[in-house]
């Protein structure tokens, strides 16, 4: 039978499950064709990812294809044990894998294995790519059950609890295949002359993107093409299937798979995306199945959203928890829907290189076997396992879908989290620093104030991230800072002690910004005495001085005229102060608004005053007339 | 008196504009005079009575100078009614500094203060003792050497912290001057870190105790500046008996470097062979053995 033949076939087919859906006849031809189809494909089947294939987002089809699925009732690994695994690839040489059981937390097994692919897990079997062959290992103890070669380079590849599948190229030319996962033989194949992406398998379907644009859904015991999907208004090149849903889409936003994916748009189909704050713009809905670096495990992985979803009938997308979180290097970040940051996990030096969403549980696998199991909620640590790995971990790929870990989370400790993170030294993480510190801005309490200084007197933190955290601290405006505020003030400059004011400049412009709070008189007379000790100080830069003759000013409430009046009489004449434009300005303005009838007049004279500079008799004598 | 005049307009008093002055007992400021006058006498400067005799100054014409504009003459006026016994010159000065001098008339300005000193200037001269301009706060650190004052003290410490050296030096010396007991830990600390003055200043302040404080910073303060503090000491005509004196040898015969051979060097040097003092005999045979030339 020629291709063209199949072509209509394949339609004639579809047509035909449309017209007869549901009808005795009709699910007889359905199995008449699909056994005709299976001779074909097994020929090695070209028309199913031809454009007229298929008609695009046929409902009845789609429908079809759904219902075709064989779904666990509950969200459940794929494994046929449903044990929630984990399968690490580590450094060692050679490589070698270890598959890890979460539930008993113990190691399953180790392998040398040349592991040049990600690993994909079936039924009883996982399958990777090692040299340049696909290579089935039984799943409990990592014995090489299989192994099929490849006719070219491999795209990506998947399973299911019976099969494997695999999509490779030679040149302009893919292939896709399917394996039987107990034997290694080939079930099905079929090429493409246009372009195909990376597998994934779900409930005995395969989902396939085809150029770009379409996703088509196969019966992976068959290679039966069931139906296509034609994104209309965005790319197809992401894929994420859990156990019951499959989500597509592109860096723009994911769509969930369901009756309402045949309008092909965001609108009308179940369409969600998350707002990812620009510092984490690495992070992806999940991976370019066209990308060959994603076949593999590489620093893709380690920036990721990870969501669950709640069904539903209407879209938009309804995320489970109200929320999603980001999977960036060592941190892991909890949004509510609106993306405002609720909470963040800060891994303790090495990063996280791995990351599922299991819908209870973010798991995630750091670079050194360690485990972490987050409250999706709340981001606190439910439980930490290891691996129990000697060298440095490339990648994992977890089968836990639905697995909840035993126990309750550990309290969240963002602050803490943000914390670190601010005050990490790692110069990858500058923009990360700028997400941390903008939070921590936002939450009230004096502790928050001190670490936010503490940023500031890090001798190693970037000057950018201080500027901006020097802005955050002026904008927090917490009157309840003031008291840490003070104590920024306590350290002046001494030879013998080694230390030098840190942040006199924001930490004033700080206590002027909350001057008009309501104060407790005690922390207002404490700031006000360590404003003043810098105001005598004769080391405190000028451009400093200003901000605490304009803190005085602001928190004061005259009990400063005085040291202000003689700061200014001690320094009317000298050319280096009372020349400074800022210097003037500020300290006419602090005593002609929060002076008096006597501060008036003494500025007054000052004027009069011939030794005077110049610059600081035009300032009064303009502020007086004012 | 122009300072005088726009105080007088505003109301201003020293006092009320700095503070009031100290809580100093009459015993207290007796104490004080007659501590100044034997300070000055240690320092080779002559004190001057308060109420000695001196051709009549006119006091309104130098107090209108001092706060001229012309930096050159209100200098000058601050000399002359520093040299006045006239109350109301001191008086003139404390206004001009009430209200401000630029630096270069304030360090004269202060200076003169000093020549009749009275408690008020204390509160004055703390002012100066911080001001951004590091020579007058060295100026201001001098003069305060000469108020048994604890504010004066505590000044003079605070002055040994300062970032700026030239102001650490004076300080030093203020503390010596001034015999400030409470800046012993911070000249120790500037020792260690190498700092001359620190070393001169203790060297002056030494007595037998303080000497000993000075030999145990051996492997603290840098081996040439030890041994040029206890070669100060060593020397002084003041310091005794001579069994310390001997400790002192011990002290600098401990240190390695070749300084101190030139510290003992220089005290037997000075020191006449009669009568005989056991501490030259030490301090030669420590030469000897340092040079190979005992015999």
């Amino acid at each position: 039978m020629s291709r063209t033949q199949f072509r209509v076939s394949a339609r004639s087919a579809d047509a035909r499950v449309l017209t007869a859906n549901g009808s005795r006849k009709g699910q007889v031809k359905r199995a008449i064709l699909a056994v005709f189809g299976i001779g074909l494909v097994a020929c090695g089947g070209k028309g199913v990812f031809s454009l007229s294939a298929m008609t695009d987002n046929d409902r009845g089809a789609l429908s079809a294809a759904l219902a075709h699925r064989q779904l666990p009732p509950a969200p459940s690994p794929i494994n046929g044990w449903q044990k929630p695994r984990v399968f690490a690839v580590q450094a060692t040489s050679p490589k070698s894998i270890v598959a890890f059981d979460l539930a008993a937390g113990a190691q399953l097994w180790k392998a040398n294995a040349d592991v040049q692919s990600r690993i994909w897990v079936g039924g009883n079997f996982i399958i990777d790519v090692e040299g340049h062959q696909l290579v089935a290992r039984d799943q409990n103890r990592g014995d090489v059950r299989w192994k099929a070669s490849l006719g070219g380079e491999l795209v990506g590849a998947a399973a299911d609890r019976d099969r494997a599948y695999a999509v490779w190229h030679d040149g302009a030319s893919f292939t896709i295949a399917a394996f039987d996962g107990s034997s290694g033989d080939r079930v099905w194949k079929m090429s493409s002359s246009g372009k195909l992406g990376a597998p994934a398998a779900q409930g005995g379907v395969v989902y396939v993107p085809y150029l770009e644009q379409w996703l088509s859904i196969l019966d992976g015991k068959t290679g039966v093409q069931l139906a296509r999907l034609r994104g209309i208004d965005e790319q197809i090149s992401t894929l994420r299937v859990t156990s019951r849903v499959a989500y597509y889409g592109s860096k723009q936003g994911m769509f969930e798979l369901d009756a309402r994916s045949v309008a092909g748009t965001r609108e009308g189909a179940t369409y969600g995306k998350v707002t990812i704050p620009p510092q984490l713009d690495r992070a992806r809905y999940g991976r370019d199945m066209y990308d060959p670096i994603d076949a593999t495990y590489s620093a893709n992985d380690r920036a990721h959203v990870l969501w669950a979803t709640e069904p539903t009938d209407t879209g938009p997308m309804k995320f489970s928890g109200g929320g999603y979180a980001i999977a960036y290097f060592r941190y892991v970040f909890g949004f509510d829907k609106t993306g405002a940051l609720t909470w963040a996990y800060d891994h303790p030096r090495i990063e996280l290189i791995a990351s599922a969403h299991t819908g209870a549980a973010i798991l995630a696998v750091a670079a050194n076997g360690d485990i972490v199991e987050l409250d999706p909620k709340t981001g606190g640590v439910r439980q930490q396992l290891s691996l129990g790995t000697t060298a440095p971990v490339l990648g994992a790929t977890f089968d836990a879908d639905g697995w909840s870990p035993p126990g309750e989370a550990k309290p969240a400790e963002t602050l803490n989290a943000l914390v670190e993170i601010a005050r990490d030294h790692d110069a990858r993480f500058e923009r990360v620093k700028e997400l941390a510190v903008a939070t921590l801005a936002k939450l009230p309490g004096p502790e928050v104030t001190a670490q936010l200084l503490a940023v500031l007197a890090d001798e190693r933190a970037p000057l950018a991230l201080k500027d901006d955290v020097v802005d955050l601290i002026v904008k927090r405006k917490d009157p309840a800072s003031l008291p840490v505020l003070t104590a920024q003030l306590l350290t002046q400059a001494d030879y013998l002690a080694k230390t030098e004011p840190e942040s006199l400049g924001p930490v004033a412009k700080a206590i002027a910004g909350i001057g008009a709070a309501p104060l407790d008189p005690v922390d207002i007379a404490a700031a006000v005495s360590g404003l003043e000790s810098h105001l005598d100080a004769p080391t405190t830069p000028i451009p400093d001085l200003v901000l605490v003759i304009d803190a005085l000013a602001a928190i004061g409430g005259g009990t400063e005229r005085a040291a202000l009046t003689s700061h200014v009489l001690l320094y009317h004449s000298d050319d280096e102060l009372a020349g400074d434009a800022g210097w003037d300005r500020s300290i006419v303005r602090a005593l002609v608004d929060h002076g008096g009838p006597a501060e008036h007049e003494l500025l007054h004279q000052i004027a009069l005053d011939p030794r005077t500079v110049p610059s600081l008799t035009t300032a009064i004598n303009d502020a007086l007339v004012e | 008196m122009l300072c005088i005049a726009y105080a007088s307009r505003v109301k201003l008093r020293r006092d009320a504009v700095l503070g009031t002055t100290l809580a100093m007992t009459r015993i207290s400021w007796a104490h004080a005079v007659l501590f100044t006058l034997a300070a000055g006498s240690v320092a080779g400067a002559a004190p001057k009575p308060i109420h000695a005799k001196a051709p009549k100054t006119d006091v309104s014409r130098l107090a209108t100078a001092l706060s001229g504009t012309d930096p050159e003459l209100a200098a000058k006026a601050a000399d002359d009614l520093g040299e006045s016994p006239d109350p109301a010159a001191h008086d003139a000065l404390l206004d001009a500094l009430a209200f401000g001098l630029a630096p270069s008339v304030a360090v004269p300005a202060m200076l003169a203060v000093v020549g009749h000193p009275a408690p008020p200037d204390v509160v004055a001269l703390r002012r100066y003792a911080g001001h951004r301009q590091p020579s007058v706060r060295g100026a201001a650190l001098n003069a305060l050497a000469a108020y048994p004052d604890p504010l004066a003290h505590a000044a003079i410490v605070t002055g040994l912290h300062d970032p700026t050296g030239i102001v650490r030096a004076q300080a030093a010396n203020a503390a010596a001057k001034g015999r400030v007991r409470e800046a012993y830990d911070p000249l120790f600390a500037l020792l260690d870190r190498g700092e001359e003055s620190a070393a001169k200043a203790l060297a002056e302040l030494a007595d037998p105790d303080l000497a000993r404080r000075i030999g145990d910073h051996l492997g603290k303060a840098p081996d040439p500046m030890l041994a040029e503090c206890l070669g100060l000491v060593l020397r002084r005509a003041d310091f005794g008996p001579d069994s310390a004196r001997v400790d002192i040898v011990r002290a600098i015969a401990k240190i390695s470097d070749a300084s101190a051979v030139d510290q003992l060097t220089q005290y037997v040097d000075g020191t006449p062979k009669t009568p005989p003092r056991e501490s030259r005999k030490e301090a030669q045979k420590v030469i000897d053995a340092r040079l190979g030339g005992g015999k």
